[in-house]
């Protein structure tokens, strides 16, 4: 009885295992291999992008390498899952694999030196991430494709500036709400919104202490709701690290009975959902970060260093003088131009 | 003090706890904290983790742990979504167009979902004797996972219907309150009036004393995975009700390991066989005064998070010398 029991256990594993092989088949398709036969033409690159982790944002920025790889580059990607480590790991793997060149979403923007040496002589494409130590750049070897994550809460700041400006109001209190605490984008985010309010001539207060909502909506309303508790707003806006929090900022206000239009409430990344919430004036504004534009300016920028081309050859943007960062910039969405981004 | 006395205060030290910890963020919020308009808040937000909460006590009595119910509660929150997303989603696998499922049917499956994923990792650990830890550590990789596979980006725009658990108000109560507490109660009722609740104390206890006193372990086993799971999946279901949306990425993280916390400060033994559903309550509430407190009184969310590990190390300590002093 007991043997058989244990057979019908292994049985239900076996099956599990296979039905999730089966899940991942239909994915792993979607994911290895941007473009089909590519062994067999001239070119033949191989180039490996390895993801910091594989969330809607970079999601997006992968399917944008994807699609703009040219003929002849085999592009693999891979999700590090949020560990330094692991990245180093797939980085040797791609480098004694030789791969032609590596595309690097940097788990850990102070790692950047440690993974070079992983990379070898393996040219490297930095994206999305900024390595806190730039001195690593060195143009035809090792380049930066992305936003300057300093910029983002700047527009974030200036709108505001405006907004209360508008208003004739210098004195304002603000609530943060912070990514992850710790993260690189989550401390430039925040310090250049609040640089952004003080250049601007506003007294500013925070209200509270800065809240750590995850990068998430759910924990954003945590941390959010006893703020609004006593059905009260005293605070003159609220700034988000991104947009999935900034919407929990207003699903805990419209479960409050509070209106979300009476402050402007500001989020960065312009989402699908956070578009739809400035179309509805329940956002008053949000930062886009091109992640389609990011990933074409990664893969591009392998294939030019491969080739030995100039950095910005092929891609819309500029690159600076160094031609070790290919600029791929942040643009502000407001309710003016928010219909412009629906199928970027 | 006699010895009734004595025991009565050991098993309900917890509450005195909780009333000086009340009082004191009353005094420190000057009064703004007790208001029934932010209490109302505590509540809701406590909700989700606590009917987790409810779900791991019963794992960790059976001297087992169940690390799923975040990952499957992300699970089901997208899969739920997706049948009752008002938008045509490209990024989700299971596709309605956009026509909302009724969103009783789109609860029953997503329950159904939990049990069965329950019921499988129960069987796992019932029959092989795996260690807990290990079954459901490799249940929260792959409902993480799957969750990732069905959608990639958050599945928004859900129906009023799908949200009506999560959102809704019945009076002034919101609904998702009301499900805490009929979940409290249906605990309490499992745990001490059913013959499976003192089946799972025994087997807790000591599993071979239990099968030889003619309990069927295996089956307890399984059916406190069931339950667990089940937890999670209205967890899930709260969830994306809650904030209209789900992430496969983000939702639920961690929240396991809050519920376990907030079983562990209740009084239930990693040991086995202790356990009771009034101490666990008041585990849940003490993390929920600390969570909305320090809120209120701007406390930066580090130091929040120091608090809340002193309190889950203090609390197991005084429980652990409890314990010992009955050998």
């Amino acid at each position: 009885m007991k043997k058989r029991n244990r057979l019908a256990a292994l049985a239900i594993a076996a099956a599990m295992t296979a039905t999730m092989f089966a899940g991942c088949g239909s994915s792993d398709s979607a994911s290895s291999s941007a473009s089909g036969d590519t062994a067999s033409s001239g070119d033949g690159y191989d180039i490996t992008f390895i993801l910091s982790l594989r969330d809607e944002f970079l999601s997006a920025l992968e399917a944008g390498a994807q699609d703009n790889a040219p003929d002849g580059v085999n592009l693999t990607t891979q999700d590090a899952q949020n560990d330094a480590a692991k990245q180093q790991q797939m980085i040797e793997s791609a480098r004694n694999a030789e791969n032609d060149a590596i595309i690097i979403n940097l788990v850990d923007p102070a790692s950047a030196e440690s993974m070079l040496e992983s990379a070898g002589d393996i040219p490297v494409v930095f994206v999305n991430r900024y390595p806190t130590d730039d001195s690593v750049l060195e143009a035809g070897k090792c380049v930066y494709v992305g936003s300057d994550e300093l910029t983002s809460g700047k527009f974030q700041g200036e709108f505001l500036v405006d907004y209360f400006n508008e208003k004739g109001q210098t004195d304002i209190t603000y609530v943060m709400i912070q990514g992850t605490l710790g993260q690189t984008s989550t401390t430039n985010r925040t310090a250049s919104a609040v640089k952004a309010l003080e250049d601007g001539g506003l007294n500013i207060t925070l209200k509270g202490a800065e809240l750590a909502g995850e990068y998430d909506r759910a924990t954003a309303i945590e941390v959010f709701s006893p703020l609004i508790s006593t059905g009260e707003i005293d605070f003159d806006c609220v700034i988000s690290n991104n947009d999935a929090m900034a919407l929990g900022v207003i699903e805990a206000m419209e479960q409050k009975g509070l209106n979300p239009a009476d402050i402007p409430i500001v989020g960065i990344d312009a989402t699908a959902d956070g578009r739809q919430a400035i179309k509805d004036g329940k956002l008053a504004m949000s930062v886009f970060q091109d992640p389609n534009g990011q990933g074409k300016g990664a893969i591009l920028a392998a294939v030019n260093l491969i080739e030995g081309n100039a950095l910005a050859d092929g891609t819309d943007y500029e690159a600076n003088e160094d031609e070790t960062v290919l600029w791929v910039p942040f643009e502000p969405v407001t309710p003016d131009n928010v219909a412009d981004y629906d199928n970027r | 003090m006699n010895a009734k006395q004595k025991q009565f205060i050991s098993q309900n030290g917890i509450w005195g706890v909780l009333i000086v910890l009340v009082i004191l963020v009353t005094i420190l919020t000057g009064g703004k904290f007790i208001k029934p308009a932010n209490i109302e808040t505590l509540f809701t937000n406590e909700s989700i983790k606590g009917i987790m909460a409810f779900g791991v006590m019963m794992a960790i009595l059976s001297k087992g742990i169940d690390l799923n119910p975040g990952s499957l509660a992300a699970l089901v929150a997208v899969i739920g979504a997706s049948m009752c997303t008002m938008n045509e989603t490209t990024a989700s696998i299971i596709q309605n167009g956009g026509k909302p499922m009724p969103a009783i049917v789109a609860i029953v499956i997503c329950l159904a979902l939990g049990c069965i994923s329950g019921a499988i990792f129960g069987s796992i650990i019932a029959f092989t004797k795996m260690p807990a830890f290990i079954a459901t550590l490799g249940a929260q990789l792959m409902c993480r996972a799957a969750s990732k596979i069905i959608t990639t980006a958050p599945v928004s725009n859900l129906s009023d219907g799908f949200r009506f658990l999560g959102k809704a108000k019945v009076g002034p109560i919101p609904m998702i309150v009301i499900v805490f507490i009929v979940m409290y109660i249906i605990s309490a009722i499992l745990l001490t009036q059913t013959r499976w609740g003192k089946s799972v104390y025994a087997v807790g206890g000591n599993d071979q004393a239990a099968r030889v006193a003619g309990i069927n372990v295996e089956k307890t086993l399984i059916l406190v995975y069931v339950w667990c799971s089940f937890c999670a999946a209205l967890g899930g279901i709260l969830l994306a009700g809650r904030t209209g949306s789900a992430d496969p990425s983000t939702y639920g993280l961690n929240y396991e390991l809050d519920a376990i916390a907030a079983a562990t400060v209740g009084g239930t033994s990693h040991t086995g066989g202790v356990c009771r559903i009034s101490g666990v309550l008041a585990g849940i509430l003490i993390l929920g005064v600390v969570n909305n407190g320090l809120v209120m009184l701007g406390v930066n969310d580090n130091y929040t998070n120091i608090i809340k590990g002193l309190i889950i190390i203090v609390s197991v300590a005084l429980d652990m010398r409890k314990n010992t002093k009955k050998v």
